[in-house]
């Protein structure tokens, strides 16, 4: 297990990809004369229909389409590659996310300051205001909800892992447990949290 | 709709995705079983609850709970908290864990052609210029920024306490409260200070050189390595334009100029002949406003403009050739 791995999106990629992949069952079969971009393309492929029907959840399904193709541009620009696919999506649907998050403040600004001068200019705070978040305050309410509603043990994994960024082996130190056990914990709050937003819908 | 086992699967791969597992038979049969339509359904109903909990980091409810979760540091700060004072900070509730809780970084970023102003809460603005990226994460004891691309000004707010450091590559420039621009170049950084004064020096293996002082405009630039140039004048005209949209190219040899708009352009502009690139050109010009550029290229530099799908070329006019 690597420690870094909560910290997906963070830092520039030094080495060009693709990485050094041997042998049959390397994590990802990439041709060894393929370029950085057909990788990216490949990868970006398997996940877009999947991406766009998930962003269609957070914006207008034009913002959505856009946002799509500029996730794909981040990927590729950002050079961080990962061979593992899932670690990918992850990677790919967080930055997703941070665009629609952007989208929806950037609208919110534009719509609490009809007429403002010209040189004011759009502010984020590092507080949100109420309008300012990607998840209504009814989707937020039942997730409050669902974290409180967590096991003892599954509520803690899940706050350390997704609120305090730390990894796995990080967090079974400090809880004294398994590996194993952090990520099956991390599976449960998960499925908890997913069911608890379905049922809103 | 899911089926309870695909639900559960689909919450243990995302599990794992975040383990850091790279074990390949394992990555063979996610390949298997993220291609599947009802897989890919249940496997996205996760990133939303993983993605969307993120929101409420600030959330009472959840400061609360995080408050009373275990933390690592526990183990080696000594003496350990008084139970009392713990208990205090608790009721303090939001404002204890902002002031002592871990500091959590927040990633501010632009896209071709994009600028934005942040605000932080300790008073200072950001300005992000295009294509731009910065990690931004306030502690007790230090303000700090990381600048992963593009570039952006600083406004900072005084705190002789606090300093604020922005790291790009491995250099550092650290301001108590000041304005300064700080650029990721091709082939380094580029600092320009507009306000105050601001040390510059190499952070990480680079740290043994001695940082540099430099005041209001003055610049310096520093190498992938952090090895910190002689103080120059301060890109002030440059700095200017940007954060008013505009780009002011003072007499500077075309391909210069080109390569400055091309980093707020998805299409870049491009010279049919390198030679052409020692032209020089003047001018004013708003940022994204492509036809105003062209057409001043035409009429001043006699070069026409040839717009592909991917690229625009330039091609002097028949008779301008040289």
């Amino acid at each position: 297990m690597k420690p870094e791995t909560t910290q997906l999106s963070a830092g520039m990629a030094q080495s060009a990809y693709p990485p050094d992949i041997d042998g049959p069952d390397a994590a990802v079969p990439i041709p060894a004369d393929a370029s950085h971009r057909s990788y990216v393309t490949m990868l970006f492929n398997r996940h877009r229909v999947s991406l766009q029907r998930y962003l269609m959840r957070l914006v207008s399904p034009d913002d959505a389409a856009e946002l799509v193709q500029e996730s794909y541009y981040r990927l590729l620009r950002h050079g961080e590659m990962l061979k593992i696919d899932a670690m990918a999506r992850s990677f790919l649907f967080q930055t997703a996310t941070n665009l629609a998050r952007d989208l929806y403040r950037r609208r919110a600004s534009h719509r609490a300051a009809l007429h403002v001068p010209i040189e004011d200019e759009e502010i984020i705070e590092d507080h949100l205001g109420p309008d300012e978040h990607l998840a209504g305050e009814q989707t937020r309410r039942l997730l409050e909800r669902a974290i409180a509603d967590l096991p003892e043990d599954t509520r803690t994994v899940f706050l350390l892992h997704r609120f305090r960024d730390l990894t796995y082996p990080q967090i079974a130190q400090i809880m004294r447990l398994s590996g194993r056990t952090v990520a099956r914990k991390m599976a449960e709050a998960i499925e908890r949290l997913s069911a608890a937003m379905s049922e809103a819908t | 709709m899911s089926t309870p086992h695909v639900k559960s699967t689909a919450a243990e791969w995302f599990a794992r995705a975040r383990s850091g597992d790279t074990d390949p038979a394992r990555e063979q049969s996610w390949l298997e079983w993220i291609d599947d339509e009802g897989h890919q359904q249940a496997y996205e109903k996760c990133e939303l609850a993983w993605e969307l909990s993120g929101e409420l980091r600030r959330s009472p409810a959840i400061v609360a709970l995080l408050a009373a979760a275990p933390t690592a540091r526990a183990k080696w700060r000594v003496p350990a908290w008084p139970v009392g004072l713990a208990a205090s900070l608790l009721a303090v509730g939001v404002f204890g864990w902002r002031i002592l809780g871990p500091p959590t970084s927040t990633q501010y970023s632009t896209g071709i052609g994009e600028q934005r102003t942040v605000a932080l809460a300790d008073g200072s603005t950001v300005f992000l210029n295009t294509d731009s990226d910065v990690r931004v994460q306030l502690s007790r004891r230090v303000r700090r920024v990381e600048l992963a691309r593009g570039e952006a000004l600083f406004s900072v707010s005084h705190d002789p306490g606090r300093p604020f450091e922005v790291h790009a590559l491995q250099g550092v420039t650290t301001a108590i409260g000041t304005q300064f621009d700080v650029e990721l170049t091709r082939g380094g950084a580029a600092i320009s200070v507009l306000e105050g004064t601001v040390t510059v020096g190499g952070s990480g293996n680079a740290a043994a050189l001695p940082p540099v002082a430099v005041s209001a405009g003055n610049g310096v630039g520093y190498s992938q390595e952090g090895a910190v140039s002689q103080l120059r004048p301060a890109e002030v005209n440059r700095i200017q334009g940007w954060r008013t949209q505009r780009m002011i190219f003072n007499d500077i040899p075309l391909d210069a100029a080109l390569a400055e708009y091309n980093r707020y352009s998805r299409r870049p502009i491009v010279l049919s002949n390198p030679a052409l690139g020692s032209r020089h050109i003047n001018g004013v010009f708003h940022i994204g406003d492509e036809a105003a550029f062209l057409s001043a290229l035409d009429q001043g530099l006699h070069l026409k403009a040839d717009k592909g799908d991917v690229q625009t070329v330039l091609e002097p006019t028949p008779g301008y050739e040289q």
